[in-house]
């Protein structure tokens, strides 16, 4: 039943997939040829660690486009096909989660082989050392916050949508009214910090992403 | 008499202005049930009651001796379902919609499946998304047909096929009736396609079960008479008077449970039949439809 899923899945997942792999290979060399030639350690830490939103970006990238790919077919049918089977909607959900879930894999793999290729080249520069296992599960678990925090919002009726925007709204609204009220409090910063900050739910994002160190 | 499907007081709103409305739906087992409607009766939105895919406001659903929407996995291991619209990933092709489908199923019988392709004559490698109406209807008859279900539930199978796959269709239902002893519902605004397969039939307006009697029943039994000098009050009339309508001194009656013997009675009460016309099924259903719709005014 897994195999079934995962193989109609793959049929809607693989542009995605592939072309995030390929994204996720080419992220460490670029970052790489970026800091080839500087040779201050510090200078060149520097130059990789700038490019560490862009591992952040793609995780959150590719775990969105997974769990838009994920439930896209059933969407497209009005999750007619997926109630009139068999089994329980939540086995159904797991099934198709997991199935999507299983793409990740293969980015992350293509991330490890970029890291190793960039290890392989020899142009780090002596006393830094290469992460290239912490990045990559770094990136894995990234990734799959993102999916399944996408894939939760994509599965969600019309009306989740809209509390959660109306969620994000109110948000808004209470910041204007403290900015206006004349109020010294950064509520959407607070917010920030709850979410990206440690143990926030993100926080993963926002930790270092580093291929290179000493 | 057992019934493979049964509602009580069944209501279910849709939306703000559309809802089906304490309807009490027996289907008999091993029978073919034709659910018959006009466009917007609520055939649909029944069905979809019946196999969990909505959840009723009120009242109570047994389908397989199980009580839906509560135990629907176990009821839909037993059903096929072909709905009003194709409903099948259109991105995978004939051969990966039926690998998908048959892993859902566990009485799958792969070699019933492949006979139907040929009979219906599917290419595997097609997309779905690519098929015509009537090869999209034809497949999901088969992914239905060939999971060997005791249920087989059709949401207007045949609805803008043209007539070759039409037969071929219902040739596929009556051959899976006549092999296996499975219940079959088939809804439809199709009337003369119910009269050849159906031995039970349900009629449906505006989210209202009307009528529900055996095909043979709707048949034989609803008649229009023209009716001179009849009483206001017929007492208790050996048949069920649908509807009256004078005419000048005449009236058109439209009753049910029509003998020939019945003569005596309405000569009983001063009245005198002038004519006694047999409607063919399409008749017999727009004038149950008429009678109902007044009754409910």
């Amino acid at each position: 039943m897994f195999r079934a899923i995962a193989a109609t899945q793959w049929k809607s997942t693989r542009t995605t997939a592939l072309l995030a792999a390929v994204a996720a290979f080419s992220l460490p060399i670029a970052a790489l040829q970026a800091a080839r030639g500087v040779e201050n350690a510090q200078m060149f830490i520097n130059i990789v660690q700038g490019w560490s939103a862009g591992y952040a970006l793609l995780a959150a990238g590719a775990g969105l486009l997974l769990a838009l790919a994920a439930w896209g077919p059933d969407h497209q049918g009005r999750h007619v096909y997926a109630l009139s089977l068999p089994i329980s909607r939540s086995r159904y959900a797991m099934l198709r989660f997991g199935a999507g879930a299983l793409f990740i894999g293969p980015i992350a793999l293509a991330l490890f082989f970029g890291a190793l290729t960039v290890i392989a080249t020899g142009a780090i520069p002596q006393g830094l050392h290469a992460y290239p296992f912490a990045l990559t599960l770094r990136f894995l678990f990234a990734a799959l916050v993102a999916y399944a925090i996408f894939f939760a919002i994509g599965a969600a009726t019309t009306r989740t949508a809209a509390v959660i925007l109306g969620a994000i709204g109110a948000l808004l609204f209470a910041q204007f009214l403290l900015y206006t009220l004349d109020v010294d409090f950064n509520l959407l910063e607070r917010v920030g910090e709850l979410i990206f900050g440690n143990p926030g739910i993100l926080s993963v994002f926002s930790g270092r992403w580093t291929l290179i160190d000493v | 008499m057992t019934f493979a499907i049964e509602t009580k007081d069944l209501s279910c709103r849709v939306g703000r202005a559309f809802q089906v409305s304490q309807l009490d739906m027996h289907v008999p087992q091993r029978s073919v049930y034709g659910f018959l409607g006009p466009n917007g009766a609520g055939k649909t939105t029944t069905i979809r009651l019946l196999l969990g895919l909505l959840k009723p406001n009120a009242g109570r659903i047994t389908v397989l001796g199980r009580a839906m929407p509560d135990e629907y996995a176990a009821v839909l291991a037993r059903t096929g379902y072909v709905p009003e619209r194709p409903h099948v990933y259109p991105s995978l092709s004939i051969a990966e919609a039926m690998r998908l489908h048959s892993s859902f199923y566990p009485t799958w019988d792969q070699r019933w499946a492949t006979d139907l392709m040929a009979q219906f004559q599917l290419d595997v490698t097609r997309r779905v998304g690519a098929l015509s109406k009537g090869e999209a209807g034809k497949l999901l008859m088969l992914l239905a047909l060939a999971q060997r279900p005791d249920l087989l539930v059709l949401d207007e199978p045949t609805d803008g096929l043209d007539p070759v796959v039409r037969r071929d269709i219902l040739a596929a239902v009556l051959q899976f009736v006549t092999d296996h002893e499975a219940t079959v519902l088939i809804s439809s605004h199709l009337v003369h396609e119910l009269e050849r397969i159906c031995d039970w039939i349900g009629l449906m307006d505006a989210g209202k079960l009307v009528a529900e009697m055996p095909m043979q029943d709707f048949k034989n039994g609803i008649k229009r008479l023209r009716v001179a000098a009849a009483p206001d009050n017929l007492g208790t009339a050996p048949f069920t008077l649908l509807s009256r309508e004078r005419n000048g001194s005449v009236e058109q009656w439209l009753v049910r449970g029509w003998a020939p013997g019945m003569h005596e009675y309405l000569a009983s009460v001063g009245a005198s039949v002038r004519e006694v016309v047999d409607l063919d099924l399409e008749e017999g259903f727009v004038e149950l439809l008429r009678s109902a719709r007044q009754r409910a005014r």
